[in-house]
């Protein structure tokens, strides 16, 4: 069975067992600020799973060099380093997610997720390993992220694919009125709260 | 001794290589992001003055104005660059006017209002109002243009900003002078002028004697109690000592501030000239 090579386990950990959405409850910051449309969360999805995927892998291959009293300072610049780089390439190729994700880019360097694997994983295991932890975890994020911001810009703006009008699919033709409250900061958290629930039950049913 | 060495050049390195790589990728996004800002900006430029052929800068209060000269070197307009605080963030946008300060176009930039409400700044039906409109306009919430209700801070800031630049423009750029109250000549009397607000309408009562402003009073308001403080009874105090309704307007409260000044202009805006109605005994 596959289950036994270590790094599907990794790969698979991140994104079922141990989501670090709907079964950590890390990373919430970002998932209830840019969750407003489905390419926002997906962007933001994506530029954390870069961020995890290369600083999982740089501090797995440094962890010998560096000594354990000061590894949380070389972890967070490390980290920090990654989430510059991808602002910066943001900016230059795809300025309107980087406008739409705003303050919550650079913010990435304080999402608890990235740390977290740094050191619990990333600082104890081979480099490879982390490589596929943190793809597994990045996967797990971007697609919590992507859920829930599918389900508020759905019911919060009618539309799929906003907020750029060019590309937005309105669902329910020009007439609708979508419940704008899922489309504030206020709808993210009964929206999440009610995806965790579901999550729950799901997971409970399929006994994970 | 020898362990916080370690520990400092380990840190030291990390920092070095991470100061390294970005200055890198500095390096190569710069010109990107500047290149892309920039082809926009001409994009803009090109679509709200067409025949333009040069453009010359020029730097007022921390916003950017650029001429535009068409070929024989005749001036079509000013874009300007402003930034200015919205709900939630700064609103950066370009606002182009012809030689007579008409606006002809609002560009939106960059913003960060909230999306589904304070972001109507965005959209057609909101900037659509201000086209045609200029120096000689009052361009005041409630008068010629329009507040979206639900997102009265993102619009109002975005009113009050483009009424400034378009005075700035006015004086700074085109020498226009802008028509001053006469005070002189009003017939004494007390006269009532009011305005809409937010929540409902504002009333103040103007005393005018000897063509001097005595006394200014709200009688009627329905502004957030917070702000109005800020502005009542300073504004009127002011307005009292400087005789002048072009008074500065403090930031914090400054939706209320112009609207007890407007509704000052409104009461006197009605006034009779001394002697014509009988004001002589």
């Amino acid at each position: 069975m596959a289950e036994h090579n270590p790094y599907v386990d990794d790969l698979s950990r991140g994104i079922i067992r141990e989501n670090p959405v709907f079964r950590l409850l890390l990373g919430m910051c970002p998932l209830l600020g840019v969750t407003a449309y489905f390419i926002n969360g997906l962007g933001m999805g994506l530029a954390t799973t870069a961020v995890v995927v290369a600083s999982n892998v740089v501090i797995a291959s440094l962890k010998n060099y560096i000594p354990t009293q000061v590894r949380i300072p070389c972890f967070i610049v490390v980290i920090a380093t990654f989430v510059t780089m991808v602002e910066m390439v943001l900016q230059a190729f795809q300025p309107a997610l980087y406008e739409a994700l705003g303050v919550f880019v650079p913010l990435i360097v304080v999402n608890c997720v990235i740390l977290g694997r740094a050191e619990a994983f990333a600082s104890k295991k081979p480099v490879l390993r982390s490589l596929a932890d943190g793809v597994g975890v990045g996967i797990g994020f971007t697609l919590a992220l992507g859920i829930l911001a599918l389900v508020r810009e759905v019911a919060g703006q009618g539309t799929i694919m906003g907020p750029d009008p060019e590309s937005a699919i309105l669902l329910f033709g020009e007439g609708f009125e979508p419940m704008g409250l899922f489309g504030q900061p206020p709808g993210a958290f009964i929206a999440l709260g009610l995806l965790l629930g579901f999550a729950n039950m799901l997971f409970k049913k399929l006994n994970i | 001794m020898h362990n916080i060495l370690r520990l400092s050049v380990t840190l030291a390195a990390v920092a070095i290589i991470s100061a390294a790589l970005l200055t890198g990728m500095h390096n190569i996004t710069e010109p990107v992001i500047r290149e892309k800002e920039q082809r926009e900006y001409l994009e803009a430029l090109e679509r709200f003055f067409p025949d333009i052929n040069e453009y010359e800068t020029r730097e007022i209060e921390g916003d950017q104005f650029d001429l535009v000269y068409d070929q024989d070197g005749e001036k079509l307009g000013i874009m300007a660059t402003v930034k200015t605080q919205g709900y939630e963030g700064t609103i950066t946008y370009n606002l182009a006017v012809d030689t007579d300060t008409e606006i002809i176009g609002i560009r939106v930039i960059s913003h960060s209002e909230t999306p589904g409400i304070g972001d109507v700044i965005t959209t057609d039906d909101f900037q659509e109002q201000f086209i045609g409109k200029s120096f000689e306009d009052p361009i005041q919430e409630g008068e010629d243009v329009d507040a979206v209700s639900g997102a009265t801070m993102s619009t109002g800031s975005m009113i009050n900003s483009i009424r400034r630049t378009v005075i700035t423009i006015g004086e700074n750029i085109l020498d226009m002078e802008r028509k001053a109250f006469a005070l002189e000549g009003l017939a004494d009397d007390v006269y009532r002028g009011s305005v809409e607000g937010t929540y409902g309408p504002l009333t103040v009562e103007v005393e005018l004697s000897d063509g001097r402003i005595q006394n200014i009073e709200v009688i009627e308001h329905n502004e957030t109690e917070a702000y109005f403080v800020d502005a009542y009874p300073e504004i009127p105090e002011k307005i009292i000592e400087e005789q002048s309704l072009e008074v500065d307007v403090q930031t914090g409260a400054t939706l209320s501030a112009e609207r007890i000044i407007t509704a000052v202009i409104n009461a006197l805006e009605d006034a009779p000239e001394s002697g014509s109605g009988g004001g002589d005994n």
